[in-house]
């Protein structure tokens, strides 16, 4: 498709402008463009940088407490701590979040659920499991009704291990799946 | 007052033949093998004539070497004396049937669903056996019973099938494998009931009613569960409730391990209350290897014991203020820097902030260290102004009042046929605690109120907790004053924990309520069974008729009145 199809210009400018390109691709293509052509150029140009310095100053994570390591999450969010100075804040529903924390064991009654979970919450979206149990299944390995790998249902980003963990360690895995938002090097790939 | 002693001699009088192998050990707890055919007669007999009105559960145990199933029944007296009958039903493994108490006592609703679900044990006359912890696809494995074979393989997320309903929702399911199938841990085929979903619509009556779901996931509680309200307009008809979303099977877990290393994890049964849940389970292995602590232990564990009560009943009222107002987060805020305060008091001595595993089978772990004297009595100075505060703040504010006056009254003889316990209890002019009832360590020795209200509502529900924590401050303060220097570790605890055979039963006040742990050794290093009797258990089992003909906007002030503990509810 060129200019011309749309608004009448001379031949020789349409031709013209085929051969004009950006990041290496025809303008044509950026002119008459989709949302996911816009996708692919901000993926491409240095933009992404921009929009991910923003995401990752800006990571609510979901109100779930399942365990013991929910008590710490719930401190975490309080002063002493005070996730609020890194942009790091509580919601308590799926649709207003940026961040899933596994804080606890995953049953085989309790997965579904949380899949459901993980599929409310909207785009772009990252997965933390904290404590032992989040992550192999902690003390809890033999029992019967207890799901071992986590990382088989979530693409679980940071890993923060401790029985619970304290809310230091919180703050550190949030630190740690910054710098990986940042340097563009998380799982799902934003 | 009764003695144990007297009950036994009565029930021989009165059911000569019936009661089998009787004794009374340690002074108030009262052990009986009954026939099978007549413990409904004699439950019925113990709780009109000599006022056991307070049935506080059930335990089942595999006896494989018998081929046997025993079931005990734990039965108390909110008051009338101190004694508590232990009466156990043998029935053969072949065929397991033992008679359903539904019909005496409301709250063995629960106890036997979950023994019937776990062993396999029916219970005649039950209403509703239907399965309360597991999935559904675990249901007819039986997973407590001993010849369970390990556990199914559900390491490999690829089998989770998903499907598309035709509503547009997700749906993911683990089908069992075939390996899984003949190995026998999985059911082949699945018993016949109604879900939980069917159940819950064959009583919607009228188009005008509909059901509201709470839940798994739910903003602030701690730890997932299902409510679901059946509502007419602004009216709650009938509430249903599902647990089990985070059940991790820790009583057979505790089968494979040693007694100590069964320590950790009754920390994760109720991580608020981990040091209430060690000394019940220690005092229960203390029972059976015949050992006391020296008095320095004691002390240091009422020490530890009543500052996580303190933060346990902190956090329980910031998280209940959150969920009545729940765009107003700095009331939370607030208690959690005094819970902060009180955190550090303890991690001083345990080294942990929640899973202590600090008490020990005839002692504790270690020393209080240097400093902690003057450290926590200024934060129980600090904590003890704040509640004061706190309490003034909940009394002169008129929304606060008008929002929980009156809302979720539980009278006397409500809370006490329900089988709640702490707290609510308490709130329902019920002095009925077991730092009296059941004296445990140093209590019989120490100045301390049962804190009491009368009106029984949600307000009440939470200046009890309030009053309590000012009450610990008052025990901590008393016992570091009086404090012995002294060894803490008794002198006579072997290397190896090899109890003898036989059962105990010990019981402590956990923060919410009534906490015991049932423990049977058969000489070995590992328990032949260990059963865990909860607070939380039991208010959850209330939690459905009390909810019944409020409005919907009560629901989460009485639901979080609670205190609720998932973990323990689901263990």
């Amino acid at each position: 498709m060129g200019i011309s199809d749309v608004i009448p210009v001379p031949v020789a400018v349409d031709e013209e402008l085929e051969k004009w390109t950006i990041w290496g691709r025809p303008l044509t293509d950026v002119w008459f463009t989709t949302t996911e052509k816009i996708h692919e150029i901000i993926d491409m140009g240095p933009i992404k940088n921009v929009l991910n310095w923003g995401r990752k100053n800006s990571l609510w994570f979901l109100m779930q407490p399942m365990g013991c390591c929910g008590v710490e999450m719930l401190v975490f969010g309080c002063p002493h701590y005070d996730c609020d100075r890194f942009g790091i804040f509580p919601r308590a529903t799926p649709r207003q979040v940026d961040v899933m924390i596994i804080s606890g064991y995953i049953t085989r009654k309790y997965l579904p659920a949380i899949k459901d979970l993980w599929e409310e919450m909207p785009e772009p979206k990252w997965v933390m499991a904290i404590g032992e149990c989040a992550i192999s299944g902690g003390p809890f390995y033999d029992s019967y009704n207890i799901i071992n790998n986590t990382d088989r249902f979530f693409p679980i980003d940071v890993y923060v291990p401790g029985c619970p963990p304290r809310p230091e360690k919180f703050i550190e895995g949030f630190r740690a799946l910054q710098e990986k938002i940042k340097q563009r090097k998380d799982k799902r790939g934003y | 007052m009764k003695t144990a002693n007297d009950v036994l001699s009565a029930l021989q009088s009165a059911f000569p033949g019936v009661i089998e192998e009787a004794k009374v050990a340690p002074e108030r707890q009262l052990w009986a093998t009954v026939k099978p055919e007549r413990i409904v007669e004699v439950c019925k007999y113990l709780r009109d004539n000599h006022g056991f009105d307070h049935y506080s559960g059930a335990v089942g145990v595999d006896r494989i070497d018998e081929g046997l199933f025993e079931v005990t029944e734990l039965l108390a007296s909110h008051g009338a004396h101190k004694v508590v009958a232990l009466l156990k039903v043998k029935t053969p493994r072949a065929n397991p049937r033992v008679k359903s108490l539904t019909g005496l006592y409301w709250n063995a609703n629960w106890y036997e669903r979950e023994i019937w679900e776990m062993l396999g044990i029916d219970f005649e006359g039950h209403p509703e056996l239907y399965p309360l912890l597991l999935p559904d696809e675990l249901v007819g494995a039986w997973p407590w019973r001993k010849d369970f074979k390990g556990y199914p393989d559900v390491t490999t997320g690829e089998r989770a099938i998903e499907t598309i309903t035709p509503d547009g929702y997700t749906k993911y399911h683990i089908p069992p494998t075939q390996a899984e199938i003949e190995a026998g841990t999985v059911p082949a085929q699945r018993p016949k009931y109604p879900t939980f979903r069917e159940r819950e619509e064959m009583e919607i009556k009228e188009t005008s009613e509909m059901i509201l779901h709470l839940g798994p996931q739910h903003a602030l509680v701690p730890g997932p569960f299902l409510l679901d309200i059946l509502v007419d307009g602004e009216r709650v008809r009938k509430a249903f409730l599902d647990v089990g979303y985070i059940h991790k099977g820790i009583e057979k877990i505790m089968e494979n391990r040693t007694y100590v290393q069964g320590i950790p994890i009754t920390d994760r049964l109720c991580y608020m209350a981990a040091l209430t849940n060690n000394e019940a389970y220690c005092g229960a292995v203390e029972r059976l290897l015949g050992i006391e602590p020296p008095e320095r232990a004691q002390y240091i564990r009422v020490i530890t014991q009543e500052l996580s009560r303190i933060q346990s009943h902190l956090l329980g009222t910031a998280e209940f203020l959150t969920l009545i107002a729940s765009p107003v987060y700095s009331p939370f805020l607030y208690m959690i820097i005094d819970r902060e305060d009180v955190i550090s008091c303890i991690e001083s001595v345990t080294g942990a902030r929640i899973n202590h595993s600090f008490v020990r089978f005839g002692g504790v772990r270690n020393d209080l260290p240097d400093g902690f004297k003057d450290m926590t009595l200024d934060a129980l100075k600090m904590v003890r102004e704040k509640t004061e505060e706190y309490k003034e703040l909940f009394l002169s504010d008129s929304i606060y009042k008008r929002r929980m006056e009156g809302i979720g009254v539980l009278s006397p003889s409500e809370a006490r046929r329900l089988g709640v316990s702490g707290p609510p209890l308490r709130a329902s002019d019920t002095p009925y605690d077991m730092r009296r009832e059941d004296p445990y360590l140093l209590y019989k020795d120490l100045d301390f109120d049962v804190i009491t209200r009368k009106e029984g509502d949600s307000k009440a529900r939470i200046e009890v907790r309030l009053d309590e924590i000012i009450e610990s401050c008052y025990i901590v303060e008393q016992c570091l004053d009086q404090i012995p220097s002294g060894p803490i570790m008794a002198d006579k605890v072997p290397k190896r924990i090899r109890p003898d055979p036989g059962e105990a039963y010990y019981r402590v006040e956990d923060h919410r309520g009534e906490m015991g742990f049932f423990v049977v050794s058969d000489g070995t290093d590992k328990p032949v069974k260990v059963k865990a009797r909860g607070p939380v258990y039991a208010y959850f089992q209330a939690l459905p008729p009390l909810l019944e003909g409020v409005y919907i906007a009560d629901v989460v002030a009485i639901a979080g009145s609670m205190d609720a503990c998932t973990s323990e509810v689901d263990r």
